[in-house]
């Protein structure tokens, strides 16, 4: 990766971190061209979207867009190049890092668009407005006993944000980041002009919007791969050491031994690696060759060990009734039986983001996260292990592999993909059980930037690098890269106003 | 009221009514408790406090457990929305025993009403506190000589069974003591009933009274759905889709929601809950209408 240390020196000290608030300067005159866009300007509805998930960002729009058709927000860009006026384009709002706030301007909520258009069993496709939340999607699709392929475990991320981005779920070892489902798009580019892009029509176009936080377009439709629906039979084994846990999940992915895999731990105390499968062929031939060489424990064992482990050490018992308390929370969560049947789990996607909201959802969420290559995850994370520990005493690790699809580099480019990794690429989330505690937005920053210094230093790259974490753009990626991709943005987005504070 | 509570994450909207029809955040809870952190009144939320049908699936949704009904209930009474006012019935009773409190819907059936009450074995209440539930949808004023007659009736009574899930919700709060259950759930409770019911049935719960008692009830369908191998009108979340046929508000179209139900399953009958749903069904299938108490 190219990393000139005075290059990025120089380039970073003059690149602002926290997005600077566009002033309004023309606001009434782009509002009067609007013929036909409503632009809602009163301050409750322009408050609701003051903030992201994060809830660390704030910023205020001076008007909001509830998006319904690709001709409205054409009308909308136009206007927004003629008058210089800021777009900030928002489907869930789960972004952490601000990347969805409006810091003045116009604030676009996709979600007004969120219809499933039509769905073809035959062919495996879907067709969707892009504001679609991928729950409500799975509900469309579980009427014609069909499911997507991935998608973040999380009911409200849409599907336009989503492709923006990449997503994770547990199967992306298997099937990708949730991005590399998308077959074909509708984008209206940043000039207004309302184009279908695919790797076979406007291939260029369809490269830089998938995975391309937003910079190249809107994402009004989207065309996706489906699969059908099955419940998933689950395994749980439980680990006390991270690179463990960490080999025997690159091992099961490299060999795809499961149709679901992903590490989730309660510090670095009770570390979960769990395994699911689609079918009960698929279980019964990982019973006869993986299983024995799977190093985890079962429940039973675990706690044992657990028990003995904390026995002698009293000074950690608060960890140990923390760890209970929460075993007794989370677990009957993830058993509940309106979602299972015959032993298998039926609505994997809503069982685990009711988990995530529950169980680590609040007022502010501080996800930082590194992306890496195979060979460098098990170090990352035992990396940035060691910062949560200095930072919090509770936390979770969220571990899973995405499979890297050869036809789809040129997405990957400047993105959650890090360039040196081949065959699967990695991520870890480092999320700090925050709760009803108060932290200052002096600590939080200093622990992202510590988890995010690793990345720099071991050639990573990161799921969430836009909004506040924009500095680390270059810092990551290099001085001629990110010019490359910053001079295609100003090509296609001459007044610089779509999406403005996430990357650029 | 604890909008404050709500940090904007939306799962409310998958599976408000309102939501599904206007794609408007404006109108859902997570748009009035965002609305009303920013300053709103309830004068400024009108359109948006006259939107809810008060199905409830918002209230087991949300993870910072917000009393969304009582927060919308509190705001129509600053606001009221305007409908034709119930009649207050004239005659009254002292209820003991059983007590079917049959609502305004089932009462215009007094065939229906009548298989009902002897499949339950239960007196029909004279006052079923229709127009006190009414009310209580609109955000009118209640008189406190009505409330006190209405309850009294049943101070000595021991189990109540409710056709109306609105009214069923606040006789919890008000009778803590007494055992109060809806009109689905009792019936579906029935060997008889559930005997009848058939895997090719698609059964329709009724929304308001399962969301009030979600966590409990959840369970109860999930054994019915399980044991009679149903189709229902439950989503992934296992919360009830609405045909808002008995809300007060008309901004959710009924035959809508309930296309969006039968949208593709597979089925012979469609078995409702809520007498108001037979009509909204029997207009968009042609397949056989049946109310629960008509198994």
């Amino acid at each position: 990766m190219p990393r000139s240390q005075s290059t990025s020196e120089r380039s970073t000290s003059s690149q602002q971190t926290n997005p600077s608030r566009w002033q309004g300067a023309g606001w009434p005159a782009f509002v009067s061209s609007l013929k036909d866009v409503a632009v809602i300007e009163d301050a409750p509805m322009r408050g609701t979207f003051a903030t992201d998930a994060g809830g660390t960002s704030y910023g205020m729009p001076h008007g909001v867009v509830i998006a319904r058709s690709a001709a409205q927000i054409s009308a909308l860009l136009k206007a927004a190049q003629a008058h210089r006026v800021p777009v900030t384009v928002r489907g869930g709002g789960l972004t952490t890092e601000g990347e969805s706030v409006a810091f003045g301007g116009v604030l676009l909520d996709m979600t007004g668009m969120s219809k499933c258009l039509f769905i073809d069993p035959q062919k495996l496709e879907v067709r969707v407005e892009a504001g679609i939340f991928w729950a409500s999607l799975a509900e469309h699709l579980r009427r014609q006993g069909m499911d997507y392929l991935s998608a973040p475990l999380n009911l409200t991320s849409s599907v336009g944000g989503t492709l923006g981005v990449g997503g994770i779920d547990v199967n992306s070892a298997r099937f990708g980041c949730s991005a590399d489902q998308a077959l074909a798009l509708q984008v209206v580019t940043p000039t207004g002009e309302i184009v279908e892009c695919s790797d076979e029509a406007n291939p260029e176009l369809f490269r830089r919007v998938i995975l391309g936080y937003g910079q190249f377009g809107v994402i009004t439709e989207a065309t996706l791969r489906i699969r059908r629906y099955t419940p998933i039979r689950m395994r749980y084994y439980y680990y006390a050491s991270l690179r463990t846990a960490i080999e025997d999940l690159q091992m099961l992915d490299r060999e795809q031994a499961a149709d679901y895999t992903g590490i989730l731990t309660m510090m670095d105390a009770a570390i979960n690696l769990l395994v699911a499968f689609d079918s009960g062929e698929r279980e019964a031939a990982f019973d006869a060759k993986w299983h024995s060489r799977v190093r985890g424990m079962g429940e039973a064992a675990f706690s044992a060990r657990a028990f003995l482990s904390y026995l002698v050490r009293p000074w950690r018992w608060g960890e140990a009734l923390f760890l209970r308390d929460r075993k007794r929370q989370l677990f009957p969560e993830f058993r509940r039986p309106e979602h299972t049947r015959d032993g298998k789990m039926e609505d994997r996607s809503v069982v685990f983001s009711r988990a995530v909201w529950k169980f680590w959802g609040g007022r502010q969420m501080v996800i930082p996260d590194l992306a890496t290559s195979s060979a460098k995850f098990a170090e990352a994370v035992e990396r940035g292990n060691a910062v949560c520990k200095r930072f919090f005493p509770r936390y979770t690790l969220y571990c899973v592999g995405i499979r890297l699809r050869e036809e789809h580099r040129p997405h990957y480019e400047m993105s959650c993909i890090p360039p040196d990794a081949a065959g699967w690429a990695y991520g870890c989330e480092f999320e700090p059980m925050i709760g009803d505690g108060t932290w200052s937005r002096d600590h939080l920053q200093s622990f992202k930037n510590a988890i995010y210094d690793i990345g720099v230093e071991m050639g990573a790259s990161y799921y969430r690098f836009g909004g506040m974490m924009k500095g680390y753009v270059r810092r990551v990626f290099g001085d001629p890269l990110v010019d490359r991709h910053l001079a295609m943005k100003r090509a296609a987005d001459p007044a610089m106003i779509l999406n403005r504070d996430v990357i650029f | 009221m604890e909008f404050s509570s709500c940090h904007g994450c939306s799962l409310c909207l998958l599976s408000c009514p309102v939501w599904r029809q206007t794609r408007d955040v404006r109108l859902t809870p997570h748009g009035r408790a965002k609305a009303l952190q920013n300053g709103a009144s309830a004068a400024d939320l009108q359109a948006s406090i006259a939107s809810c049908t008060l199905c409830g699936a918002c209230e087991p949704a949300c993870p910072e457990e917000i009393p969304l009904i009582d927060m919308i209930l509190e705001l129509r009474r600053q606001q009221p929305i305007q409908v034709a006012r119930g009649d207050v019935p004239s005659e009254k009773e002292i209820s003991v025993g059983n007590v079917l409190l049959a609502g305004e819907v089932l009462r215009q059936d007094p065939e229906r009403l009548k298989r009902i009450a002897s499949l339950l074995d239960i007196a029909v209440a004279a006052d079923d506190g229709s127009d006190i539930s009414r009310a209580i949808e609109c955000g009118a004023a209640l008189s406190s000589e009505r409330l006190s007659s209405f309850m009294g009736s049943f101070r000595n009574a021991k189990r109540l069974v409710v056709a109306d899930g609105l009214l069923l919700r606040k006789l919890r709060e008000w009778l803590p003591e007494a055992r109060v259950v809806s009109l689905g759930e009792a019936l579906s409770t029935l060997e008889a009933v559930r005997a009848r019911l058939r895997a090719t049935d698609l059964y329709v719960i009724e929304p308001r009274a399962f969301h009030a008692d979600h966590a409990r009830l959840v369970r109860h369908y999930d054994a019915l759905i399980k044991a009679r191998n149903l189709k229902t009108n439950l989503d992934l979340q296992r919360l009830a889709v609405p045909t808002g046929a008995s809300s007060a508000a008309k901004r959710v179209d009924p035959l809508d929601q309930a296309r969006w139900i039968l949208d593709g399953r597979a089925f012979e009958r469609v078995v409702v809950e809520d007498a108001a749903d037979c009509a909204v069904f029997a207009r968009v299938t042609d397949r056989q209408v049946l109310h629960l108490g008509d198994l």
